[in-house]
């Protein structure tokens, strides 16, 4: 009986403590949200050519895709989880250019498109 | 004849009122990440806000009384300020993820930034909030959120699911590190169907409109049909996500980018459609949950309420309004991504319900309150059940997603 009682509580404070086994790192998860939000940038982008969005989405989109990835160059070598410094550097060699070229670049063209 | 004529209005509102900030945002990312696999969870809310708000017009309809005014007459006023200060806790975060929807469904159509369009969504809420009579604040939005059943059209363009992906409906694909993130949508889920915001403006909506014991049709139909036709818009976003953003490796985590979905179903047009549902459903709760902590706090202190009333006529109510709003404006200019707010503000929610509900269930079972229309035994089960998953995904959840550097 007691045995019973007392899976609950003690399921809740296994999968608490247990907690890093069940979540990713935060390296992990950041590095793997970025990727994400650079597919959603570059989705919004092709569309965009395509004309399946107007301008305006578009350039109200790549506002929160920019504010999302904003200082990730400063969070990944930090974070816990992180990998060799070698690794992480090149992801950040990947990012600093997509970021400044692609990113920065079309946010401008829609903003300037917009008027 | 007139009575058919608010049983459909009512049907209609249900419908149209049913997604908000918090559902739209998790049901999108739902999507994205873990394609059909969170469905389930929809519809176990659903069912429980059907229950719960059928019962919520029952008990008002036949005892007279709002559901604070009940809570502090059968429990005390120092037990009534429990529930209360978790509602202020929780609705307020989701009032800042609301204006905010509002703010970027401007966004979408303009292109201006959101953050800018922010103050001005703010006022447009407090403007209906304070001058609109009930009705309108009641069926103007909902009836424009009829456009998200347009997400249905999406799904039909776009051709319907595969078969692989429909499996992930009763077999979720969980990848490991990932469980968390899975039951914090869970959680979230729950929390964004099953708010406690929407029962104290139903509940209050049932005395402004002066309901009787011959309502009780219209709630049953407004709850059973409403309700399920309102999940459709949901679930179809789930649908969207899996079947568009999930193969590009989008995680739907901004409101512009679940709209990506309807673009390429429509085009342009689609797009457009996101963007005016967003308005209209972002629009429609921010306006139920600054009226429903309004109405609690007023009806619960015992003073004057009543959203027909003039200002002048119920002073203390209109500045609980606008202090309330004025809360979530400073939340939401701290810049916070209001998808971001929405899916906190939903788990919150879901971490408070017992606490919200459970003086609700007490009530239910009051032969002085309801007569001969207390609750039944399955629907106590139900609701305890259903209440019960929802605090305990939600307590497990949220540390998960702290020890991980999410949530």
């Amino acid at each position: 009986m007691l045995r019973k009682r007392c899976a609950g509580p003690l399921l809740l404070v296994l999968l608490t403590v247990t907690g890093c086994q069940l979540t990713q790192s935060a390296f992990s998860r950041t590095v793997g949200n970025a990727g994400a939000v650079f597919s959603a940038a570059s989705t919004t982008l092709s569309y965009a050519h395509e004309g399946k969005i107007t301008s305006a989405y578009a350039q109200a989109s790549f506002v929160n895709y920019q504010s999302e990835l904003d200082g990730l160059d400063q969070q990944l070598p930090s974070q816990q989880g992180a990998p060799d410094k070698r690794t992480v550097q090149h992801l950040l060699d990947l990012y600093r250019p997509a970021i400044q070229a692609a990113l920065n670049r079309a946010s401008q063209a829609f903003l300037m498109a917009g008027g | 004849m007139k009575k058919w004529l608010s049983i459909t209005l009512g049907i209609v509102t249900a419908t149209g009122g049913f997604l908000d900030a918090g559902t739209i945002a998790t049901s999108g990312e739902s999507g994205a990440r873990f394609g059909l696999g969170l469905i389930w969870a929809c519809l176990i809310a659903t069912v429980a806000i059907i229950l719960l708000v059928e019962m919520m017009g029952r008990f008002s309809a036949i005892s007279k009384k709002t559901y604070a005014e009940a809570i502090r007459e059968n429990f005390g006023f120092k037990f009534y300020l429990l529930p209360l200060l978790s509602e202020v806790i929780a609705e307020s975060i989701l009032l800042a993820a609301e204006i905010g929807g509002i703010a970027i469904a401007l966004s979408l159509m303009t292109g201006i930034s959101w953050r800018i369009l922010f103050p001005p969504a703010a006022f447009l809420v407090f403007a209906m909030a304070w001058r609109a009579p009930f009705d309108w604040i009641e069926n103007a939005p909902a009836l424009l959120g009829l456009v998200t059943l347009s997400f249905i059209v999406g799904i039909i363009a776009l051709g319907g699911p595969s078969h692989q992906l429909l499996s992930t409906l009763w077999k979720p694909e969980v990848k490991q590190g990932e469980l968390a993130d899975y039951l914090y949508l869970v959680a979230a889920t729950l929390g964004a169907t099953i708010s406690p915001y929407l029962l104290y403006f139903y509940s209050s909506g049932a005395r402004e409109e002066h309901w009787t014991s011959n309502s009780l049709l219209l709630n049953r139909v407004t709850a059973i049909v409403g309700m399920s036709f309102g999940s459709l818009g949901s679930i179809a976003l789930i649908f969207l996500g899996a079947m568009v953003l999930q193969p590009l490796n989008m995680q739907g985590s901004s409101l512009g980018e679940l709209g990506l979905s309807m673009a390429k179903a429509l085009g342009p047009f689609g797009a457009l459609l996101f963007a005016v549902a967003l308005f209209a459903t972002c629009l429609g709760a921010a306006l139920e949950v600054v009226l429903g902590v309004s109405y609690n706090i007023a009806q619960g202190f015992g003073w004057e309420w009543g959203e027909d009333k003039k200002p002048v006529e119920a002073a203390r109510f209109n500045l609980v309004l606008i202090i309330f709003l004025l809360v979530a404006v400073a939340i939401g200019l701290m810049g916070i991504d209001p998808l971001q707010l929405a899916l906190a503000g939903s788990t919150v929610i879901a971490l408070f319900l017992p606490i919200s509900l459970f003086p609700f269930l007490v009530l239910m079972n009051d032969p002085q309150y309801l007569r001969d229309k207390t609750n039944g035994r399955f629907s106590n089960i139900a609701i305890i059940c259903i209440l019960l998953i929802a605090f305990v995904v939600a307590f497990v959840s949220i540390p998960l997603e702290i020890l991980s550097g999410g949530g």
